[in-house]
């Protein structure tokens, strides 16, 4: 599936932004406009996920208009 | 007077509430029973199969954001601060998973004229006992959720009527409402009730994120520095107050809570009401932008710390409330209460309708009496009603806090991984294996929660229960014989039907159930 889909490897995005930094920025400083850190990291992970499936979905879309 | 206000706005909205989820079905009535007797299950359990982008963005939406939403993110807030968070990180995650998983289950329910996921157990290895024996186990941990809701909504409802409707009848008026259109009209009144739920939702909470900052403090500014200043303790993991919840713990949990959404059942009844796959793959770009919402009740609820110092236990998850009650005008409190009314009512009417289709479908269809299609959409609704007054019993007989009771649920349905989605897509996985996983992996969630040791180790109680089913259900597989199932790879197993697209394959979305292609040429 991945072979033939390799976009599909955006759907890691997430993963790697809310797991696998998690021990480099639980952090309360420095301040992002104003807001602790972490929060402000995950508030952005939130903001670039639907981004990311977005890239996976436009994957998808552009392989099928090649295979028709 | 303020009362008064309150409770009749709540009243409005909660009779609008029944009728808009019984006018969903106006129209569709025609064409289910009596034309098509085989359809009647599928109409009111997955919507016929025909919901919309729109509809199912809203539905779906609904049931992520419960009631838990309002008093369990506020009240982990309060207490500990960012460990919260972990709902909001598993909730993207798991809308990512869902943009494979959410067509690949579509597509085998589809073809094979499936309604939830005892039914596709049942299908996958050829057993129908084996649906009746997972409805149970899934039925258990769904109860705890329909409790957890009629719970929440109870304690909402108390506060915003300024005391005037008690808990009691708090309770069983969030049982009838939600009965009173679901019964009826199954799924479609649900995700029409959703629309009601997020205009309300979406506006109370983008009012208050403004409102209570301005109103306690001297804008963001002042609040978040008070809150960086002197709550640093709650800006990191593992939060405040000798939280158990560190970085293990959090990334743990959101990895499982990811995977275990998009086979939650209820989040699957939301799948299968798709008209189409691509509408699906479109949901899990534009969901994960709702999460934006978690931020704002565990942001009031760390508010409150300043405003409402000294809640313990129980009295945390009412956070946010109390914000609400002590600064806004009796209206505006009742129209907040019935947003988050509404959040209870959704996810509890999908949940009641999960547990009437798997027993109407699974369970009491093995008794002949009640095996024809009419009769298992029947049975089905007498289930429903049978499970919301069971809860609303528990619920008067065994009251609980929120949080711990939905980690038992979601613990419990993670081991439910292997057996579904393992077993959808590799067909070696054999019966005994998969049923030996299961058995493991929920004996050591039920003996690690209720000894009190989750998280064990800083991890998830559930994750180290998985890894064990796991390892069960490939050994056993492995050293066992093979399955004597002679149907072919295509009947049993599912496949992404955007895979299929790229091969030979016909369209997605029209794949009827029976003369669907043969899958063969394309392994």
């Amino acid at each position: 599936m991945i072979k033939r889909r390799p976009h599909l490897l955006w759907l890691l995005v997430p993963f790697v932004l809310y797991v696998g930094a998690l021990p480099f920025v639980n952090r309360v400083r420095p301040l992002v406009l104003g807001l602790p850190f972490l929060f402000a990291w995950l508030l952005a992970a939130t903001l670039v996920t639907p981004v990311a499936v977005w890239l996976a979905y436009r994957g998808d879309k552009n392989t099928r208009r090649r295979v028709s | 007077m303020n009362a008064t206000i309150a409770t009749s706005i709540f009243a409005v909205f909660m009779v609008a509430t029944v009728g808009l989820g019984l006018l969903a079905v106006r129209g569709r009535r025609a064409g289910d029973a009596e034309s098509s007797p085989k359809g009647a299950l599928a109409e009111w359990s997955v919507g016929g199969r025909s919901l919309g982008t729109v509809l199912i963005w809203v539905l779906m939406a609904g049931e992520g954001y419960t009631s838990f939403s309002y008093l369990g993110a506020a009240g982990w807030g309060y207490n500990y601060g960012a460990p919260v968070l972990y709902v909001v990180a598993y909730m993207s995650c798991g809308y990512a998973v869902g943009y494979v998983v959410g067509p690949m289950l579509w597509a085998y329910a589809r073809r094979h004229g499936l309604v939830g996921i005892t039914d596709m157990v049942a299908h996958r290895y050829g057993r129908p006992w084996l649906g009746a024996a997972v409805a149970v186990m899934v039925t258990v941990f769904l109860l705890p959720y329909i409790q957890l809701q009629i719970t929440g909504m109870g304690v909402v409802v108390s506060t915003i009527s300024y005391g005037a409707i008690s808990l009691n009848w708090a309770y069983f008026i969030g049982f009838a409402v939600t009965t009173g259109f679901v019964v009826v009209s199954g799924l479609r009144g649900s995700a029409w009730v959703s629309v009601l739920k997020d205009v309300l939702v979406i506006g109370t909470l983008a009012f208050l994120v403004v409102y209570v900052p301005l109103h306690y403090f001297d804008g963001y500014g002042d609040f978040l520095d008070r809150v960086v200043r002197e709550k640093g303790d709650w800006l990191t993991l593992p939060g405040s107050g000798n939280s158990p919840y560190g970085q293990a713990w959090f990334a743990t949990t959101t990895f499982l809570n990811a995977l275990t959404v998009v086979i939650f059942p209820t989040t699957v009844a939301g799948y299968l009401g798709a008209r189409s796959a691509d509408g699906l793959r479109r949901n899990a770009v534009l969901l994960p932008a709702y999460n934006i919402l978690l931020f704002v009740p565990m942001l009031l609820g760390m508010a409150a710390l300043f405003v409402v110092p000294g809640l313990t236990g129980a009295g945390s998850n009412l956070a946010l409330f109390k914000l609400v009650v002590d600064s806004l005008p009796a209206w505006v409190v009742g129209l907040v209460g019935v947003a988050a009314a509404l959040s209870s009512i959704v996810p509890m009417a999908v949940f009641m309708l999960v547990i009437g289709t798997m027993w109407g479908r699974s369970v009491l269809s093995l008794l002949p009496a009640l095996r024809a299609p009419a009769r298992q959409k029947r049975a089905s609704q007498t289930v429903v009603v049978v499970a919301g007054a069971l809860a609303l019993v528990m619920t008067y007989a065994a009251p609980n806090t929120l949080v711990r009771l939905s980690l038992i649920s979601y613990e419990g349905m993670a081991q439910l991984l292997p057996m579904l989605l393992l077993g959808l897509v590799w067909r070696r996985l054999t019966l005994v294996g998969a049923v030996s996983g299961l058995v493991v992996g929920v004996a050591i969630v039920c003996g690690l929660v209720f000894t009190e040791r989750d998280p064990v180790f800083g991890v998830n109680a559930g994750i180290v229960a998985l890894a064990a089913n796991l390892a069960v259900a490939l050994a056993v597989s492995y050293a066992g014989p093979a399955d004597r199932d002679t149907r072919p790879d295509g009947e049993v197993l599912a496949r992404d039907p955007a895979d299929e697209d790229l091969g030979d394959g016909p369209d997605e979305g029209v794949t009827p159930a029976p003369g669907g292609a043969p899958a063969a040429g394309r392994r």
